[in-house]
C-alpha cells in the first residue's frame, strides 16, 4: 500500500476542505422566529395556556421548556396503539388518577415519518401538512398535543423548523390547510408523552404499591427523541451528570430502581423503519447483538426500560429468535410509562396488557412482589365475559358512532364569511 | 482531478443491470438519467442544508449500526452526495441508500453539522420518484404497510401481525386469529378495538389525508413506483367519499 507524504494528505485536505460551503451554521432556537411570524399573522401558534398546568424543564443547552400537564390531545402512535396497547393505555390510567383532562380521538392520523424514513414515499410539503392538521386538531378543540411517538415528536419538531424556516413550504401548507377550512397552527413546544411522565415522576412514585428496589433496570434511550433535533430534549445535571437525557432514566430513579450502565447504550436499538418489516435479519441480530446481550451480560439487567414504540417493539419481539444462536436470555422490555404503572398498582393485563410482549414479564413482578397468577386469572375470566358479549371496561367514555365518520365537536369548517387569520 | 478519489472509479459500460433497467423503462440513457437525479438532488432546497462538507473523519461510520452489517457507510454517502458525478449518485441510489436506519447517530457525531440521514432521505425520496428498478424492488415487501398508511393513515395493524410474516417473532407475540378480535376489545380504549387499524381514524380525517397526499403530490410520485397501488388507493378513497356523502345525509350534517 503506498503511502502518501505529509504534503499530499494536506493537499487532500485542503481540496476537501473548499466543500465546507456552510460553516456558520449555528443552532438556533427555533420558537423565538416561530412567535414572530405568530405575529404578522403568518401562523398561528397554539400557545401553552393556565389551564395546561406547564412545568418548566431545561434542554440540552439550558433553554428553557415548558411541558404542558392538562387539558392534553393525545397524539396516537402506530405501534403502540397496534402491538403494544398497555403502552397508551397506562398513560392515560394514569392521567384519570391524577384528574387530568384529555381528549383521546379517531380525528388523527399517525405523523406518517415511520413511512416516510422506511420508503422515502413522501414529501416535505406532505410531511408538514399531516402535521398541522393533527396540531390544528387540538387547537380547535382547545386542547395541547401530546405525542406519543418517538419518531413523530422528532419528525414534527423537524416540520416546525421547516415551517418557520422555509417560506415556500410554509405557503403551500398554508393552501392545504386552507382548502380543507384548517389554519397553519404550531404548537408553542413539541411535548413527547415521555417528557410528561417525567415532570409527573414524584407523583407517580408517591402511588407506588410494590418496590423496585431489587430491581435493575438498563435505559435504552431513542434515538428520534435525542439525536433528531438534540437540542428540544430534555437534560438534567443530577441525571448522569447532565451527559444523557433525562428521562426516563430520572423516573426510574424515583421509583427506587437501580439503574445500571453498559457499553452500547448510544447504539440504536435495530428498528431501521424498513428493516423491522421486511429486513428482519438485521434488526434481529442488531437487537440480540448489540442491545440485549450486552444490557444482560454487562449490566444483569432485570428489565429494560425505554420511551418509544419502535425500540420497545424490536427490543422486545426480537428475542425469542435469539435462541437459535445459545441466547437463552430474555429481558422484559417496558416502556417507562408501564412499569410506572405496574409499580402504582395497575392490573398488569387489563391495563398494562403485558401479554402482548414477546419476552417473559413474570420474574419482574415476582420480584416487585406482585401476583401475577391472581391478575392473570381475572384477566382470563374478563376475556371470557368479552367473549359471551359481557361488558367491557374503558378508561373513558367512548365516542359515539357518528364520529367513526365526522370530527364533531368544533367547526371543521370556517363560518360562512369569516376569513382566515393565516395569510 | 477528482478530490473524491476514494470512491470507485467506474467505467461508461459497467452500468449495474438494475441502472439500466430502471433507465430502459424511462427511454432514456443511464446518463441522462442519472443527470436529471443529479440535477434534482442539487436543485432540492435541502442539498445547500444538508451537506455542509466533510473531513473525512469517519466519526458518522463508527456509531453506525447498518454499517456493522451492511456494505454501508454514511461517511460514504456523504462523500456521494459531494461528489460532482452523477453516476456516482445514480450508482449508490441502487442499494446502498436503503440500507441506512434513519437512527440520525451519524448526524449527532458529525462535527460539520450535516444532515446525513437527511440527505439519504432525499436520495431515496428521487429513487421513488424517478421510478427505479432497485427501488421498487427493494419496496415491493412494503406495499402492504403503504397501503395501509396511505388509506388509513396509520402504519401497522394489529392483523398484519401474522405468524407467516413474522415467523421470528416469539409465537405468544403474533396474531391469533380467534382471539384477536377479543383480545382487542379487552384493551380499555374504544378506538383501539380494531383489528384492521393501529386505531379507527375517522372517514373524514381519513378523507383530509388523501387530499393532503392529492396536493403535496405523493400519489404522482408513488405513481412512478407502484401505478396498482395507487389505483387501489384512489378506489378506496372514492368509495369512501360517497359513503362519506351518505353519512352526512344519516346524521344530518
Amino acid at each position: 500500500m503506498k503511502m502518501l507524504s505529509a504534503d499530499q494528505i494536506r493537499e487532500v485536505v485542503k481540496a476537501r476542505s473548499e466543500k465546507r460551503a456552510v460553516s456558520d451554521k449555528k443552532v438556533m432556537d427555533i420558537r423565538e422566529e416561530m412567535w414572530n411570524l405568530h405575529d404578522k399573522g403568518e401562523i398561528i401558534v397554539i400557545p401553552i395556556e393556565k389551564k395546561n398546568k406547564p412545568v418548566t424543564v431545561r434542554t440540552l443547552f439550558g433553554w428553557e421548556k415548558k411541558v404542558p400537564t392538562d387539558h392534553l390531545w393525545h397524539h396516537k402512535s402506530c405501534g403502540q396503539c397496534g402491538n403494544i396497547p398497555g403502552y397508551p393505555a397506562s398513560l392515560l390510567w394514569f392521567m384519570n388518577q391524577f384528574g387530568t383532562e384529555y381528549l383521546n380521538e379517531p380525528h388523527q392520523t399517525s405523523c406518517t415519518a415511520w413511512n416516510y424514513h422506511g420508503t422515502g414515499t413522501s414529501n416535505p410539503v406532505a410531511l408538514a401538512a399531516v402535521a398541522v392538521r393533527n396540531w390544528h386538531r387540538a387547537y380547535e378543540t382547545g386542547t395541547f398535543p401530546l405525542i406519543h411517538c418517538g419518531t413523530s415528536y422528532g419528525d414534527y419538531k423537524e416540520m416546525r423548523k421547516l415551517i418557520v424556516e422555509n417560506k415556500e413550504v410554509r405557503d403551500k401548507v398554508r393552501d392545504i390547510m386552507h382548502h380543507m377550512g384548517k389554519e397553519l397552527t404550531i404548537p408553542e413546544e413539541i411535548v413527547h408523552y415521555s417528557e410528561w411522565v417525567h415532570v409527573m415522576r414524584d407523583r407517580m412514585a408517591a402511588m407506588s404499591k410494590y418496590d423496585l428496589s431489587n430491581v435493575t433496570a438498563t435505559v435504552h434511550e431513542p434515538c428520534h427523541y435525542y439525536k433528531m433535533v438534540p437540542e428540544d430534549a430534555i437534560y438534567d445535571e443530577s441525571v448522569h451528570g447532565g451527559q444523557r437525557p433525562a428521562p426516563p432514566t430520572a423516573l426510574m430513579i424515583s421509583l427506587g430502581a437501580k439503574v445500571a450502565d453498559y457499553s452500547t447504550w448510544y447504539d440504536c436499538c435495530g428498528f431501521g423503519f424498513r428493516h423491522i418489516l421486511t429486513e428482519r435479519e438485521f434488526t434481529r441480530s442488531f437487537a440480540t447483538l448489540r442491545k440485549i446481550k450486552p444490557m444482560v451480560e454487562e449490566a444483569h439487567s432485570d428489565v429494560a426500560i425505554t420511551t418509544d414504540t419502535g425500540c420497545v417493539t424490536t427490543l422486545d419481539k426480537s428475542q425469542w429468535i435469539g435462541k437459535v444462536h445459545g441466547m437463552e436470555f430474555m429481558v422484559p422490555v417496558l416502556a417507562d410509562v408501564q412499569i410506572a404503572a405496574l409499580a402504582a398498582g395497575a392490573h398488569p393485563y387489563k391495563i398494562v396488557q403485558l401479554h402482548w410482549h414477546a419476552s417473559p414479564t413474570e420474574k419482574l413482578m415476582e420480584k416487585m412482589g406482585i401476583d401475577y397468577t391472581a391478575y392473570k386469572n381475572d384477566f382470563m375470566k374478563y376475556l371470557e365475559q368479552i367473549k359471551n358479549g359481557g361488558e367491557i371496561e374503558y378508561l373513558y367514555t367512548p365516542h359515539r358512532e357518528m364520529e367513526k365518520y365526522f370530527a364533531v365537536n368544533k367547526g371543521q369548517v370556517l363560518p360562512e364569511g369569516m376569513k382566515s387569520r393565516t395569510g | 482531478m477528482s478530490i473524491l478519489k476514494n470512491l470507485p472509479q467506474r467505467k461508461d459500460e459497467q452500468y449495474p443491470s438494475m441502472i439500466i433497467a430502471g433507465a430502459r423503462e424511462h427511454g432514456e440513457q443511464p446518463h441522462e438519467l442519472a443527470n436529471k437525479i443529479f440535477s434534482e438532488m442539487r436543485g432540492d432546497f435541502r442539498y445547500k442544508e444538508f451537506v455542509l462538507g466533510c473531513l473525512n473523519c469517519g466519526e458518522c461510520t463508527t456509531g453506525c449500526p447498518a454499517a456493522r452489517f451492511y456494505d454501508f457507510s454514511p461517511r460514504e454517502m456523504l462523500q456521494v452526495a459531494m461528489s460532482d458525478d452523477p453516476d456516482v449518485l445514480l450508482d449508490a441510489m441502487q442499494e446502498k441508500i436503503w440500507a441506512c436506519c434513519q437512527c440520525y447517530t451519524c448526524n449527532m457525531r458529525c462535527r460539520f453539522g450535516n444532515d446525513i440521514a437527511g440527505i439519504i432521505s432525499v436520495m431515496r425520496e428521487l429513487a421513488v420518484r424517478n421510478g427505479l428498478e432497485s427501488a421498487k424492488e427493494v419496496l415491493k415487501p412494503a406495499s402492504r404497510s403503504l397501503l395501509k398508511v396511505m388509506t388509513h393513515g396509520t402504519q401497522v395493524s394489529p392483523d398484519m401481525i401474522q405468524p407467516d410474516f413474522f415467523i421470528d417473532w416469539d409465537p405468544k407475540a403474533v396474531s391469533k386469529t380467534g382471539d384477536l378480535i377479543a383480545l382487542r376489545k379487552a384493551i380499555p380504549i374504544d378506538v383501539l378495538q380494531v383489528t384492521d387499524s393501529s386505531w379507527e381514524v375517522s372517514m373524514q380525517t381519513a378523507l383530509e389525508l388523501a387530499q393532503i397526499y392529492e396536493e403535496s403530490g405523493v400519489l404522482d410520485m408513488l405513481r412512478s413506483l407502484d401505478p396498482d397501488l395507487v389505483e387501489m388507493i384512489v378506489d378506496i378513497i372514492s368509495d369512501w367519499k360517497d359513503e362519506f356523502e351518505e353519512m352526512k345525509e344519516k346524521f344530518g350534517i
